[in-house]
């Protein structure tokens, strides 16, 4: 019985091509966004994302045609903490104030995160990343997915308030299918609880806190900027005092740089997606997590 | 100190083996005046790479090299047969276009496959650092190869024939590609033209310039990489750096080794006296004008000097900006503190709630302002304490300037009295 609704929808959005029109056109910064976008959208909206999945979205170039997706959208979902600051730039050119920063169809979703390793402008040199506003990679723990729903719900909810509950249903559903995927990647992965690794980019420290993994060191201490031989020896001798066995890349990072770093200090490589696509079998925020979190305990030994 | 030798050991042997063929190549590229080629050859063979990736095969694969070799070969047509147009279009001209193009072109068929971005930056952007014996067993034997075709054929290759132009930059092409790939586009260069250069300089027969050229090149690398490992700087960047130092060292001995020393050597003092007095004359001019603006004279002297300050610092000036110096670091201590204990906490101990974490965060915020604003008390001090001194000390500095600039002082106080 419960099926039924479903089922008329779906006859009635197959049988009349203009209801795909009708769905509220969303552009988000990054694949991530998109997936939690369709997560609480479901089949009302048609959601698009300007960087692809198989780069880093931080150095993406936007194309011309950005700026027409934005003219056509009623929403916008973007990372924030400066991870995505081209967008200022597309938004500025498309010159939508309904979208723009402070109108109702523009969601950062950054909103309300407690955000790590905030380091003021000026607050040294540092290590890891050359972020003032702090780490960007929050989508990385499952618990924030709650957080970011919650804000694009509100949106959405605000440009289209016919289907708030709907939405609110959709939400819901995908929280709670999430929490308990969230509980078996956490027993997956609590063998790895204190296991010393390295990563080649200070790219999972939400990760690292929800899953409690210890990333300590990275490779690459600046982005774009090769590593100095002394800070590679160092990373080495770490790994071997330590005991780490494991280096994490991403699909789109140097293969030999990790390569070298892991033969020195009798090490694996394990390759993560960092975002929804990077990888075959990550279509979605949850098969993300089941990727990685299968790469790692299969890397660590643990099954 | 037996640690970095066998860390950088295996780098060190990559250098001179790219020495060793570079060089030779230098010199034939400088005297046929097509400096950049090496740069065309390399964006061309990345470009085969990308063709060949857009078509699903492999990164590391050997029909991606195929692509590469391919792409390479029908460049060094295209090169020999510019020669021969070369009359009235310089065919460095056209080396340029060859280069533009190809790198427009990867970007083209990039744009369709984002990941190849990464690719592509793979091929031209080599780390020397990280690699080693495998790099090694490739390129030995076939530099080797290279260098004992171009042995054989040295009668053929000096005279000019588009058969012979296209064997030379083939086969450059083939170093060129593999050379490229492990060392990056700026390093490959500078092995390729400084060692030749400074080869050039010093001898007129091909035998000496390429032992000067290789003992120099061999030097330099080690220099470079010694020094990047003594300041863990990128070892590539700190590489090209060394060899333009070695240019310059080359190009400031050339008068004294070559024509007459003396002359030389009030050239270089009066050079130096000038250069001193542009810069001070520059400083106070900079202070006098623009007191609150950067001063990088008085700013590098201050860094490298602290107690500088007492000079011109009053007395409250000097506590206001010692104050703000020690809250700035404590603010910064206590939020690298804060930002210890949350990495500890992912993976040690009771894990802290969001709620926490929050507060850490605002608490990381304000200690981030707190130090901003204290640093703005600092520069607004030294700002203060510049512009009441401009007058005194920009009149201090051009005095300066005048006593380090090489004007005849003596030949002034005669002609005085003679206008009189």
């Amino acid at each position: 019985m419960a099926l039924l609704p479903g089922l008329v929808a779906a006859c009635i959005s197959l049988a009349s091509p203009g209801l795909s029109q009708d769905r509220i056109q969303v552009v988000t910064t990054t694949t991530d966004l998109r997936s939690l976008t369709e997560a609480v959208g479901g089949d009302r909206v048609a959601a698009v994302s300007l960087a692809p999945a198989n780069m880093d979205a931080e150095d993406y170039q936007p194309r011309p045609q950005d700026v027409l997706r934005l003219k056509n959208a009623r929403l916008m979902v973007r990372v924030g903490l400066d991870y995505d600051l081209w967008a200022d730039r597309l938004l500025a050119q498309a010159g939508k104030p309904e979208i723009s920063r402070g109108g109702p169809g523009y969601v950062d979703a950054s909103f309300a995160i407690a955000v790590l390793e905030l380091r003021g402008m000026s607050v040294g040199p540092g290590d890891g990343h050359a972020h003032g506003s702090g780490n960007p990679h929050y989508w990385l723990d499952p618990k924030n997915a709650e957080i970011v729903t919650g804000s694009i719900l509100e949106a959405l909810a605000r440009i289209d308030p016919e289907n708030a509950l709907r939405y609110e249903a959709n939400r819901r559903a995908f929280l709670e299918r999430l929490r308990a995927r969230l509980a078996e990647w956490e027993s997956k992965l609590a063998p790895l609880r204190a296991m010393p690794m390295v990563a080649f980019h200070n790219r999972w420290p939400y990760f690292a806190r929800r899953f409690r993994l210890d990333f300590i060191g990275f490779i690459e201490t600046k982005p774009g900027v090769p590593p100095g031989p002394a800070h590679l020896a160092g990373i080495v001798r770490t790994m071997q005092v330590r005991g780490a066995r494991i280096v994490v890349r991403e699909p789109q990072e140097p293969q030999r740089d990790v390569a070298f770093v892991a033969r020195s200090a009798g090490a694996s490589v394990v390759t993560l997606a960092a975002s929804v696509g990077a990888l075959p079998n990550t279509d979605d925020y949850i098969a993300l997590f089941d990727a990685n979190v299968a790469a790692l305990t299969l890397a660590a030994g643990v099954q | 100190m037996i640690e970095p030798v066998t860390f950088l050991l295996p780098a060190f042997l990559v250098a001179v083996c790219l020495v060793g063929i570079h060089v030779y190549f230098g010199i034939e590229v400088l005297t046929r005046e097509v400096i950049f080629v090496d740069l065309a050859l390399a964006q061309i063979a990345a470009l085969g790479a990308t063709v060949a990736f857009m078509l699903g095969h492999p990164p590391q694969g050997p029909a991606t090299y195929g692509y590469s070799l391919g792409f390479t070969l029908a460049a060094a047509v295209l090169l020999a047969f510019t020669r021969g147009w070369a009359t009235r279009v310089p065919q460095e001209a056209l080396i340029g276009v060859i280069y533009v193009v190809a790198a427009a072109a990867a970007i083209l068929l990039i744009d369709r496959a984002p990941q190849g971005a990464e690719h592509l930056k793979q091929i031209l952007t080599g780390n020397i650092l990280t690699s080693g014996w495998n790099e090694i067993a490739v390129v030995v034997p076939l530099y080797a190869a290279v260098g004992l075709l171009h042995w054989l054929l040295r009668r053929q290759l000096a005279r000019s024939g588009i058969l012979w132009e296209f064997v030379f930059y083939a086969s450059f092409g083939v170093v060129v590609t593999s050379s490229v790939a492990i060392a990056g586009v700026l390093l490959v260069f500078s092995f390729l033209i400084v060692p030749a250069a400074i080869g050039v300089m010093f001898a007129s027969s091909l035998p000496r310039q390429l032992v000067i050229g290789w003992v120099t090149g061999t030097v330099t690398s080690a220099a470079g990489l010694a020094v990047s490992f003594a300041f863990d700087l990128p070892t590539g960047a700190a590489m090209v750096c060394a060899f333009g130092l070695a240019l310059a060292v080359a190009g400031l001995l050339y008068p004294f080794l070559h024509g007459n020393r003396n002359n030389a050597l009030r050239v270089a003092i009066a050079t130096v006296r000038w250069c001193a007095a542009v810069l001070l004359a520059g400083a106070a001019l900079q202070l006098a004008v623009a007191p609150r603006a950067d001063q990088p004279l008085l700013d590098t002297l201050e860094t490298a000097f602290p107690s500088l300050r007492a000079l011109y610092f009053n007395r409250s000036e000097a506590v206001t900006w010692a104050e703000a110096g020690e809250t700035a670091e404590r603010y910064r201590i206590e939020a690298e503190r804060l930002n210890d204990l949350e990495m500890r906490n992912r993976s040690q101990g009771e894990a802290l709630d969001d709620f926490s974490i929050g507060r850490m965060s605002s608490f990381l915020k304000s200690y981030g302002e707190m130090r901003k604003g204290e640093q703005f008390v600092m520069g607004e001090v030294r700002a203060r304490a510049r512009e009441r001194i401009r007058w005194g000390a920009s009149l201090t500095l051009l005095v300066l300037a005048l006593l380090c600039a090489p004007l005849a002082w003596s030949r002034l106080r005669t002609g005085l009295p003679r206008r009189r």
